[in-house]
């Protein structure tokens, strides 16, 4: 089985969550990934939980690849790496703006060499300027770049996401995108080059929407628990039962049609509520009629009745529920794997879906190192043949 | 045109914010992007803050810079041939019409690429293609709750809290993006196009992927990906004049005992949830939430400022960041050194700051191309580059086909 990418060869010097998470897209579009860690391993391995002794999340960062251990601080080492690199499509690392030169192995370095690498960076807050030494992570970035300051209960200054990865994958699917659009210019250039991106920017770049709306008004969007800014009404509304059904009403033909499953034609040619400018804009007035109605049905009735009359509707889930869930299950979004060293575990399905090259099933990699003998067996004989 | 997929040519058959946003990014990256509305406008005008006074709305203009526009209503056949003529000019079409649409139309991806093998058609869906829902409109709330990110914020038994951001629909972007450029990639080697299908729900699940393996199975419970479920929601650490988000990992003794002697702390030194100089005491840390009030009032005492606290912090080899709101952010030095930020000149809706590109590609540089297009901007440039003559281009828009 073969997969979009192929042919693809690529080597990721990656840390925490970033850095790998881009090449397990990669692996999982059929590009052939080496890992190199030191022989101390990279740090993920000391963040629990851990399953069978081994980091989950260094196990779930890193599907989709072959692991070996080079001691890049050794000559010898450091020039099998340059000879794999040498070799490679794509090359990925994301340690502290500088440090990857400091090993010897700088774009100017690998380039040289391989005048066909696409050479990506992903730091924290970029390599240049004054933040760009600071260490980070998906905490102090979620922090930092405004996003908790939009999510929040009203009246408060915002809160955090406690899922402490989402900044740290979309800084990783940056990256990919980053990689791929690299290769494509390659496609035409015959070059590769280098690319940067940086968890700040990633950050700011899914908060497009609300910058948006306070770049055009200079009002800060404020956390409004589970209400959306320029669209009414798209919020949770409190059923009989006391549970919750999220309701989003994004055009006009769906306003009417929520009046009609909520037995209140009469509100919906009301002149405050026709269009979405005027509902945004009356929309405490909006609520107020709405609450009631919400309250006098369990959230079954709403989601059934929501769902026959087209308006876009779901329960809040609860976790557990979700592996289950047929849309879920329908289209494989959560898998299991059989793995070497942990028994069955779930992971992520992949995002995408490819017509002409569909995706290999996902595998696990390995432990550190695992796969060195292997690896520099077929990639590097000299270095083979110098340690064995 | 600059930028790494320079001479290709994308055509925005899409509505709202995932499948603009994902063309908006390809026309950052150089490609030549044609976003086809419906005579009424995206959506996405319509979608107003109560404090928005410009021409266009804050959604449409933030996901379609670097794009021209055309206005044609593709529900009848002079429309749809228009829409055909510009599927046969393109590499790549972004649509969201939901599964199986597009065969209804007579555009299906197996009937338009019959002729042009080196298509790349991207479908774009709340719910997937397969499923009870795959039919069914979805929106960024309903698949955030359907996704369990809300079980990690707020507070059990309290009413639910989404992310600010529209994480469901502009990460699936990003995932449009990726699955294009490497179908340009393939095509490449191959000559030979496909289609494509990325959706929000499978965008979600993903992203909480990490989660899903950390659940499976663990020798313990605890750990960093978890425990979110059942903790406080963070706020930061309150100070004099704000709020700040901090942390320790490596720093060594010395380190340690200078901050706590700073903040008169000296108490707590043997207090266990304080071990292993703090690092289980601060930031997301396992005693963090619980000695939290400790930190605060320390800060109080001292009347210390955010500032003070970063200054302290990083002094002690610590992480320290602001909390930031926007306007905060927008002070930051770092913010105007880096030029995250940008402006473009809008023809009607006048001169407004924009984010830049994501991606520093250092030899074929993204750029906002082009400023959003008002509604049929470039509706006629683009019906004359197909070949369409004046008089004819001239009928269409007497009978309403264009506009």
């Amino acid at each position: 089985v073969a997969g979009v990418l192929d042919g693809i060869k690529v080597v990721e010097l990656g840390l925490f969550a970033v850095g790998p998470w881009a090449s397990k897209h990669l692996g999982a579009m059929g590009a052939d990934v080496i890992k190199v860690e030191s022989p101390d391993g990279e740090p993920s391995h000391m963040i629990p939980p851990y399953i069978h002794g081994t980091a989950a999340l260094y196990i779930s960062a890193n599907l989709n690849k072959r692991h070996i251990v080079l001691d890049l601080k050794d000559d010898a080492d450091r020039e099998t790496a340059l000879k794999l690199i040498d070799d490679a499509d794509v090359f990925i690392e994301n340690m502290r703006p500088g440090a990857v030169a400091r090993l010897g192995l700088g774009y100017e370095v690998v380039s040289a060499r391989n005048p066909r690498i696409v050479f990506a960076s992903a730091s924290a807050y970029g390599s240049t300027g004054p933040m760009s030494t600071y260490a980070g992570a998906d905490p102090f970035v979620q922090a930092f770049c405004g996003w908790c300051s939009t999510t929040g209960a009203p009246g408060t200054e915002g809160e955090l996401l406690r899922y402490m990865a989402h900044l740290d994958l979309t800084t990783g699917s940056v990256l990919t995108e980053a990689v791929l659009l690299a290769l494509v210019a390659r496609g035409r250039t015959g070059l590769g080059q280098r690319v940067e991106v940086d968890m700040l920017t990633a950050g700011l770049t899914i908060q497009t929407t609300r910058l948006a709306e306070y770049f055009m008004t200079g009002v800060q969007p404020a956390p409004a628990g589970s209400a959306a800014t320029t669209t009414a009404p798209n919020q949770a509304f409190a059923c009989s039962d006391g549970r919750y059904v999220a309701v989003g009403v994004e055009t006009d033909e769906r306003w009417q049609a929520l009046c009609l499953a909520l037995g209140i034609g009469d509100v919906a040619d009301d002149a405050r509520f026709v269009k979405n400018e005027s509902r945004v804009a009356n929309r405490a007035e909006l609520i107020a009629i709405l609450e009631p109605v919400f309250r006098a049905k369990p959230a079954t009735w709403w989601t059934q009745t929501l769902t026959d009359h087209r308006v876009p509707n779901s329960r809040i889930l609860e976790t557990d529920w979700i592996r289950m869930h047929p849309q879920v299950t329908a289209n494989e979004l959560l898998v299991e794997v059989d793995t070497p060293h942990w028994g069955r575990i779930v992971v992520d399905g992949p995002p995408w879906r490819f017509g002409g090259t569909p995706l290999a099933p996902q595998h696990a990699g390995g432990l550190k190192g695992e796969h060195t003998t292997d690896v520099l067996g077929e990639r590097v004989p000299a270095h083979a043949a110098v340690t064995s | 045109m600059t930028g790494p997929l320079e001479g290709i040519h994308v055509l925005d058959l899409s509505q709202g914010l995932a499948g603009p946003f994902a063309a908006m990014r390809l026309g950052d990256a150089g490609a030549d992007v044609i976003k086809v509305e419906p005579r009424s406008g995206d959506v996405s005008r319509t979608w107003r803050g109560s404090a928005e006074t410009a021409t266009e709305s804050s959604a449409y203009l933030s996901v379609n810079r670097s794009k021209r526009g055309v206005s044609v209503d593709a529900g009848g056949d002079r429309g749809r041939d228009i829409v055909r003529k510009l599927i046969a000019w393109a590499d790549v079409v972004i649509e969201d019409w939901g599964p199986g649409q597009a065969d209804r139309v007579g555009l299906s991806y197996d009937t338009v690429s019959k002729n042009h093998e080196g298509l790349v058609w991207c479908a774009v869906s709340p719910f997937g293609e397969a499923g009870p829902m795959k039919d069914l409109p979805g929106t960024e709330l309903v698949v955030q709750a359907m996704s369990d990110y809300m079980n990690s914020l707020g507070e059990i038994g309290e009413p639910p809290i989404r992310i600010g951001s529209d994480i469901a629909n502009l990460n699936t972007g990003i995932f449009a993006v990726q699955a294009i450029a490497a179908a340009l990639v393939r095509k490449s080697i191959s000559g030979q196009g496909q289609r494509l299908a990325v959706n929000m729900l499978a965008t979600m699940t993903h992203m909480r992927g990490l989660m899903w393996t950390c659940m499976s199975h663990p020798d313990e419970w605890y750990g960093l990906f978890n425990d979110h479920f059942t903790r406080a929601p963070d706020y930061g650490y309150k100070v004099e004049n704000g709020r700040v988000f901090w942390g320790l990992r490596r720093g060594n003794s010395e380190d340690w005992d200078r901050l706590m002697i700073e903040l008169d702390m000296l108490d707590h030194m043997h207090d266990p949830r304080f071990a292993g100089y703090g690092r289980e005491a601060t930031s997301i840390g396992r005693y963090a939430p619980e000695v939290k009030p400790l930190w605060e009032e320390a800060f109080h005492k001292k009347e210390m400022t955010r500032e003070a606290v970063i200054e302290l912090v990083l002094s002690a080899k610590g992480d320290a960041v602001p909390w930031c709101d926007f306007d905060t952010l927008m002070e930051q030095p770092h913010v105007h050194e880096r030029h995250l930020v940008t402006t473009i000149e809008h023809p009607s809706a006048g001169t407004y700051r924009a984010l830049s590109p994501s991606w520093t590609f250092f030899d074929t540089p993204a750029v906002v191309q082009s400023p959003p297009p008002e509604l049929g901007q470039h509706t006629d440039e683009v019906l004359a580059e197909l070949g369409l003559a004046a008089e004819l281009v001239r009928s269409l828009h007497e009978t309403g086909v264009v506009s």
